[in-house]
């Protein structure tokens, strides 16, 4: 019956995550060709090369100023709406954000993109994949975690139809989302993958969406170059990532509206693009130029790179509505380029020609950024179907995931939920411990004693309620110290010799933490104490404690452990 | 031309407003002898409508010219040139779905009939070569017509910037969906005149386009860019040792279009309706290798009723031909006329 359940839902959510995401391509690439922004609408009026100016100018200010002005007028959570969205919602078995700001978060994100913004588009159909999913939320099917797996179910027929990638699509949708390989999530995930694919390839036939042709790695010695490009591009990466999340607060202090703060944004992407007219949009010709050997001079190269990070910071940092995941691919292919002019051009040393470069710097930028090596590998074979590329790509995306994860994080998605209090840098049960706050285990029989009470009082009220300490507190109820029978005279006041507590949490303190400083502890009960006023607050027991830990731990263990 | 405008100036005064009559505006040639035999025939013989045939240049200022005073019923158009005429409002508007079914709507490939033509066959620009030239190694893709070194000698090539540079970037791997994408861009098109300086030696340019066919067949030339009906006449007829490579075809529609000046629509349009009949379509396509442009017709198609070829192995848009092909996109084409041609005169007159 649950694998019933679990395969229709995966092949309903499939399936519309799918069509969403071909219309949303549509939509964009619609939008992309009425306002001037493809190349191919551009030459098109090529006589009038006033008006080709003056719309690469207004198009993206007033895409920007629309894009913000709806966000905050029309969207309750008055912010576009992404990945490490899909990922907190998952994690915690929480439905995501309300359907009308992700609504609005998708239309704006079409605009953006539409409009020429320096945007990806694969952030905001992960993201449409996920809403659809999240529906199942509404569902009573008695399935547990269903909504998780519908919500990652969404993603994976959205990363399947958009890349032409099932395979990818199921292991971004584990790698990144889930985080767990359980065979009830990925069953349904496979599932809603493939569906995608087919919708995507059989019923549609779309073509896929990065053709090449690549004879084969020429030179044993072109691996270690690959090494080297991807530590490089990781370095790069990390720049970006920095850049874009320093951009977006200094903007927000330096410009008080919101929308004046997209439309400035758009009006730098445009004023760019009248002399590089390739940092517009989505880039994909550009992106297939990366493939073609000698299509770039060399400063044109480094200037293309530094506009297309700067812009791409400055647009996400502003609040378009966009991934990172399509202006990494370019700005690494660019870089790969870059490498190989410099190796093969300027150096000399013979190699089997831009491509392999380029499709290595994509990947191995692209995974730094989300964080998800597996997927890009697997992209990389799906879209090439070229097992030479897959494992000169690999090299990269391994070598650029070494560093940056080491100096700048997992992925760009975890930093950014990190900053929102949500971990992931030490693992998945630990980030799951850090969110449940010891507070709210306070046990309601602990005992609290005044200052001025007599021992003998508080020493019977401990022995009706099994406690061996109790926790005096003040006259404005700060914690004074911890008062334990047998101390003190039974006739003298608590107070006269209190031994000051061994290990005290506070009101923030998390599970995870707890645990940590748990160790070596001897007591029953830690007091908690408010991080502002100092109020005592009430106190946990250890045994409360070890038992919500075992909990979180065997309902973590039987998620990522589910058979059906 | 003087001669057919009179004929049709006699027609029209011999034949007042008459709703059997119908004036048919073709390109001559053996072209216009398929037709004849494949389409206007049958369609007197069913209907009983007199047609009679015109030539012209192809072009839609000749219709604007000539269409009204010579009273022309109906015209054989390129695509993109019926796009203009429409655009102009030369044509008169169609209502396909008054014309045909759904289902035969949806039978039309790769282009549906639209606000003012019905697609009627598909043309190719093609690549072929002189057999005897590479006795060993064939040339099988289109970056072979780049590559002099594999496959040496003169090249004739169109004096015009039309299907050359959608080839550059085919023969640097660019998918065929993309390559209007990058042609659309500055880097895009200098890296087709970079593809295209590496042959700059070895062309020999022509102006018609019969002469590619000719200067392969008399040895001027050793592989030529050209239309794969000319090609195939001067193969089948003339026994001339001449191969098509099909990789890189460019892919043209022709149509059929009802000028706004004509006296008989009613006529015209049922011509239409038979002219776009798969029968219609099989059996031009059996006399002069132009592929239907419709999915049905291709399984009616069989051998040449003169020289007993199977056709189906030379129209353009066989199912069977494998490699890469690609639809012309007519409206892009239109609109960058002028920045083409600048650019490739440009081109024509650097020396390196």
């Amino acid at each position: 019956m649950r694998m019933a359940i679990l395969t229709g839902v995966a092949l309903v959510v499939g399936s519309a995550a799918s069509l969403a995401a071909i219309a949303f391509i549509e939509l964009v690439s619609a939008l992309n060709t009425a306002l001037l922004i493809a190349p191919r609408a551009r030459v098109q009026w090529e006589s009038l090369p006033g008006l080709v100016a003056v719309s690469t100018v207004l198009v993206p200010t007033l895409g920007g100023l629309i894009v913000g002005l709806v966000h905050r007028h029309l969207s309750p959570a008055k912010r576009p709406l992404g990945p490490p969205d899909v990922v907190e919602a998952v994690q915690f078995h929480k439905p995501l954000p309300d359907l009308r700001s992700g609504l609005v978060s998708t239309v704006t994100a079409a605009l953006s993109l539409g409009a020429g913004a320096s945007v990806g588009q694969y952030g905001p159909m992960v993201y449409l994949g996920a809403l659809l999913g999240n529906i199942a939320h509404r569902l009573r099917l008695g399935v547990p975690h269903l909504a998780s797996i519908a919500v990652a179910c969404g993603v994976a027929a959205a990363i399947s139809t958009a890349f032409n990638a099932p395979i990818a699509g199921v292991l971004f949708a584990h790698e990144v989302v889930l985080r767990h390989y359980a065979t009830r999530a990925f069953a349904p995930v496979t599932v809603a993958s493939v569906t995608g694919y087919v919708i995507a390839n059989v019923v549609f036939q779309r073509p896929a969406l990065f053709r090449i042709e690549f004879a084969g790695v020429e030179h044993g010695y072109e691996f270690a170059l690959v090494a080297l490009l991807g530590l490089l591009v990781s370095l790069a990466a990390i720049g970006f990532m920095r850049l874009l999340l320093a951009l977006g607060p200094r903007l927000t202090a330096s410009i008080k509206w919101p929308a004046l703060r997209t439309a400035a944004a758009g009006l730098t992407v445009g004023l760019t693009a009248l002399a590089l007219p390739d940092v517009l949009g989505i880039g994909t010709s550009t992106l297939r130029f990366a493939t073609i050997d000698g299509a770039f001079g060399l400063g044109e190269l480094v200037v293309l790179i530094v506009a297309k990070i700067g812009l791409t910071a400055l647009c996400i940092g502003a609040g378009f509505s966009g991934g990172a995941f399509s202006p990494s691919l370019l700005v690494g292919s660019l870089i790969g380029v870059l490498f190989w002019t410099l190796v093969s051009g300027v150096a000399g040393i013979p190699s089997s020609g831009a491509a392999i470069f380029a499709i290595s710097g994509m990947m191995a930028f692209a995974s730094a950024v989300i964080g998800a090596p597996l997927t890009c590998i697997l992209i990389v074979f799906e879209l090439t179907r070229n097992y030479d590329v897959t494992i000169a790509a690999m090299v990269a995306v391994v070598f650029s995931n070494l560093l940056s994860h080491r100096v700048f994080g997992r992925s760009l998605f975890d930093v950014q939920l990190a900053r929102r209090g949500i971990d992931f840098s030490l693992g998945r049960d630990h980030a799951h411990l850090a969110v449940l706050k010891v507070a709210d285990y306070i046990a309601p029989g602990s005992v609290t004693a005044k200052a001025g009470e007599t021992a003998r009082d508080v020493a019977k009220r401990l022995s009706e309620q099994g406690w061996r300490e109790a926790f005096v507190t003040g006259a404005d109820g700060q914690l004074l110290g911890v008062f334990t029978p047998g101390s003190v005279p039974a006739d003298s006041l608590v107070d006269t010799r209190l031994e000051p507590a061994k290990l005290v949490f506070h009101d923030d303190t998390d599970l995870a933490e707890a645990m940590d400083r748990l160790r070596g502890f001897v007591g029953d009960a830690v007091p908690i104490v408010s991080r502002e006023t100092g109020r005592y607050l009430g106190a946990v027991s250890e045994a409360d404690l070890v038992s919500a830990w075992l909990d979180e731990a065997s309902r973590l263990r039987r998620e990522e452990n589910a058979s059906v | 031309m003087r001669l057919s405008e009179l004929l049709a100036l006699i027609a029209c005064l011999a034949l007042p407003a008459g709703a059997e009559d119908l004036t048919v505006v073709s390109w001559g040639g053996a072209y216009e002898t398929a037709q004849r035999e494949a389409v206007i025939a049958p369609f007197e013989a069913r209907s009983g409508t007199q047609v009679t045939i015109t030539t012209y240049d192809g072009t839609w200022s000749a219709l604007a010219e000539r269409g009204k005073a010579e009273g022309w019923d109906v015209v054989d158009m390129l695509h993109d040139q019926a796009r203009a005429a429409c655009a102009r409002g030369l044509l008169l508007e169609l209502r396909p779905d008054a014309l045909f079914t759904s289902e035969e709507l949806a039978d039309f490939t790769p282009i549906k009939p639209g606000r003012c033509a019905v697609p009627q066959n598909a043309y190719a620009r093609v690549m072929a070569y002189d057999d005897r030239a590479f006795p060993g190694r064939k040339p099988t893709r289109i970056g072979d017509f780049f590559d002099t070194a594999r496959f040496p000698g003169p090249r004739a090539l169109q004096r015009s910037p039309d299907g050359i540079l959608e080839w550059a970037l085919l023969a640097e791997g660019v998918p065929p969906e993309q390559v209007y994408g990058l042609l659309s861009t500055d880097r895009g098109l200098k890296l087709a005149f970079r593809r295209l300086e590496e042959i700059r030696d070895d062309i020999v340019w022509y102006q018609a386009p019969g002469e590619a066919a000719e200067m392969l067949a008399d040895g001027r030339a050793v592989m030529a860019a050209g239309y794969n009906g000319r090609f195939f006449d001067r193969a089948q007829r003339a026994g001339a040792p001449i191969d098509i490579v099909w990789d890189g075809r460019i892919i043209g529609i022709e149509v059929w279009a009802i000028p706004a000046s004509t006296d008989a629509p009613e006529a015209a349009r049922a011509f239409l309706a038979h002219a776009a009949s798969p029968q219609s379509m099989a059996g031009l396509a059996m006399r002069i290798p132009y592929g239907p442009t419709r999915h049905s017709a291709f399984d009616r198609i069989g051998l040449n009723p003169d020289t007993g070829a199977p056709m189906r192995a030379y129209l353009p848009n066989a199912p069977q031909h494998g490699g890469r092909s690609l639809v012309q996109d007519s409206r892009w084409y239109a609109n960058t006329e002028a920045l083409r041609t600048r650019r490739f005169r440009t081109w024509l007159g650097a020396k390196d």
